[in-house]
């Protein structure tokens, strides 16, 4: 019970003890996996070959039916960076990253881990986020120098602080075509010097200092108010964040998210929303890492607010290889 | 010096380290991959529990606490949790066969595999105790048994190794 009470405490003598154990061993655990190898391949080929082949099947067709879309989805991803860089936000892009092999699962029934075969030598800290190619899938919790353990996401011992993007049920406003009179016009918009109209465009020379004079030309409907509506989004009809924390519940039953504002109503969360890391200083993951989506919305009496239980979008019980962003949050870097 | 050094090499504690190592290798190689309805089979804790039951509670108990230390090492769990949970399990095991005068080879397979599923019950218990909580779920039942009729299967091999690594050589000081 004292090393219990020690161990929990963050003590660092139990964490030498363990790197100690880690070193002996390690090598007695590389052997017996050679030797195991076969034994273990035996029985995923007799458990599993069926389901394999089966898998190998529908993933063929769904890469035959992506490959458009991903040509299209890595544009947009790009163009997003790029923003987001111009903006001085931080992104995904700007972290460096450590590619790692899973080589061994869980040995217990009572806890969630991976073992992947990068550790401090790599560059990797405990607290650092760990993705797959679809999504984040958990966090470092144990570091060795040639391998680390990674805590899932599914773990019950895991929380995250996520965002959940979605849409607002709010119909937007269509303003009406404006008088012409009220139209403004490029010149009270732009320092002009010479303008000409024709009937179908409007031409403007624009000189601005430091720009070499070119010419814009903007449809009529725009300049003239024409006789098109404008249609405003109005602030609330753009992406709202609810942001609240996300709760592995052990292997086979969905993570779910709590609202940190119990006043969120389920009507606003729809069934498919996306799932993002939050970010902030003290979050364990920077901003925007894909988690999952809403796949039910629980609503709970009282003031408790709604439970949403999350689909990750990331294949926990099929993990190879994985990408650990050099991202040490606060919270683990204080330990 | 060097004769005192040679008595704790071939003591059976040190004996019973470098055997741990080996099954501690196997649980989390192979029985970490082997997964029968998605629940592994503590071999550990049936190792544990062999030794329990082919010798008395008080080696039971510390043959658990050394394992299950060695077996904390290697996981992310409180350093002692499974030391604590080993230990109850090697000590039960003995208990379980304690009322017979001369146990039969299968009363003592039957007495290690239902000490070892109690164990593998006892594991979600005790994390909650320590503020681990979330385990305490239904599929408790399904890792008992897979545990259970795993130590059937393999707790006669495991009762040969556990009398040969904690033998005692009359006369060595052991």
């Amino acid at each position: 019970m004292f090393l219990v009470t020690l161990d929990l405490a963050d003590s660092a003598s139990t964490s030498r003890v363990r790197r100690a154990f880690g070193v002996v061993f390690s090598p007695v655990e590389q052997v017996m996996r050679v030797v195991t190898r076969p034994l273990g391949n035996a029985w995923n080929a007799f458990r599993e070959y069926d389901d394999v082949v089966d898998e190998n099947d529908r993933l063929k067709e769904q890469v035959a039916l992506q490959e458009g879309a991903t040509v299209a989805a890595a544009a947009s991803v790009r163009l997003s960076q790029e923003l987001l860089a111009l903006n001085g936000l931080p992104t995904l892009a700007g972290i460096n990253s450590v590619t790692a092999q899973v080589i061994g699962e869980t040995p217990t029934n009572f806890s969630q881990t991976v073992e992947i075969n990068q550790g401090s030598n790599a560059g990797i800290r405990v607290g650092m986020p760990v993705l797959n190619a679809a999504g984040l899938i958990g966090k470092v919790t144990e570091v060795f120098g040639d391998r680390a353990l990674v805590m899932l996401i599914s773990d019950p011992d895991y929380a995250l602080s996520v965002k959940v993007v979605t849409m607002s049920s709010r119909t937007p406003v269509t303003l009406p075509p404006l008088p012409v009179e009220d139209t403004p016009t490029v010149d009270t918009v732009l320092e002009t010097t010479d303008t000409s109209s024709t009937s179908s465009t409007s031409t403007t020379t624009t000189t601005i200092k430091g720009f070499t004079p070119g010419t814009t030309t903007v449809p009529p409907e725009v300049v003239a108010g024409g006789a098109s509506n404008i249609t405003v989004p109005v602030a609330s009809q753009l992406a709202v964040r609810e942001t609240g924390i996300l709760e592995g519940r052990g292997p086979g039953t969905r993570p779910i998210v709590r609202f940190l504002d119990a006043t969120t109503r389920a009507s606003a969360i729809e069934v498919g929303a996306p799932i993002v890391s939050a970010g902030g200083s003290r979050s364990l993951a920077p901003p925007d890492v894909v988690v999952g989506v809403v796949s039910r919305v629980v609503e709970r009496l009282g003031t408790a607010g709604p439970v949403l239980e999350i689909d990750l979008v990331a294949d926990l019980s099929n993990l190879s290889f994985l990408r650990v962003l050099l991202y040490q949050p606060i919270t683990e870097s204080e330990k | 010096m060097f004769e005192r050094l040679l008595r704790v090499v071939a003591s059976r504690w040190f004996r019973l380290v470098l055997v741990a190592l080996v099954v501690l290798a196997l649980q989390t190689t192979l029985f970490s991959q082997i997964r029968p309805f998605g629940y592994a089979v503590q071999i550990l804790a049936v190792f544990v529990a062999c030794a329990g039951a082919t010798h008395s509670v008080q080696v039971g108990a510390v043959v658990g606490l050394v394992s299950g230390l060695m077996y904390d090492a290697v996981l992310a769990t409180p350093l002692g949790l499974t030391a604590l949970v080993c230990g109850a399990v090697g000590a039960l095991a003995a208990v379980l066969v304690q009322p017979f005068r001369d146990p039969a080879w299968w009363m003592r397979v039957l007495a290690a595999s239902l000490a070892a599923a109690f164990g593998e019950a006892l594991l979600p218990v005790m994390k909650s105790v320590v503020g681990l909580g979330g385990w305490l779920q239904f599929r408790i039942v399904g890792v008992a048994l897979v545990t259970f009729f795993g130590g059937l299967v393999f707790a006669l091999p495991l009762l040969t190794v556990t009398r040969w690594t904690l033998r005692e050589r009359i006369g060595r000081g052991d």
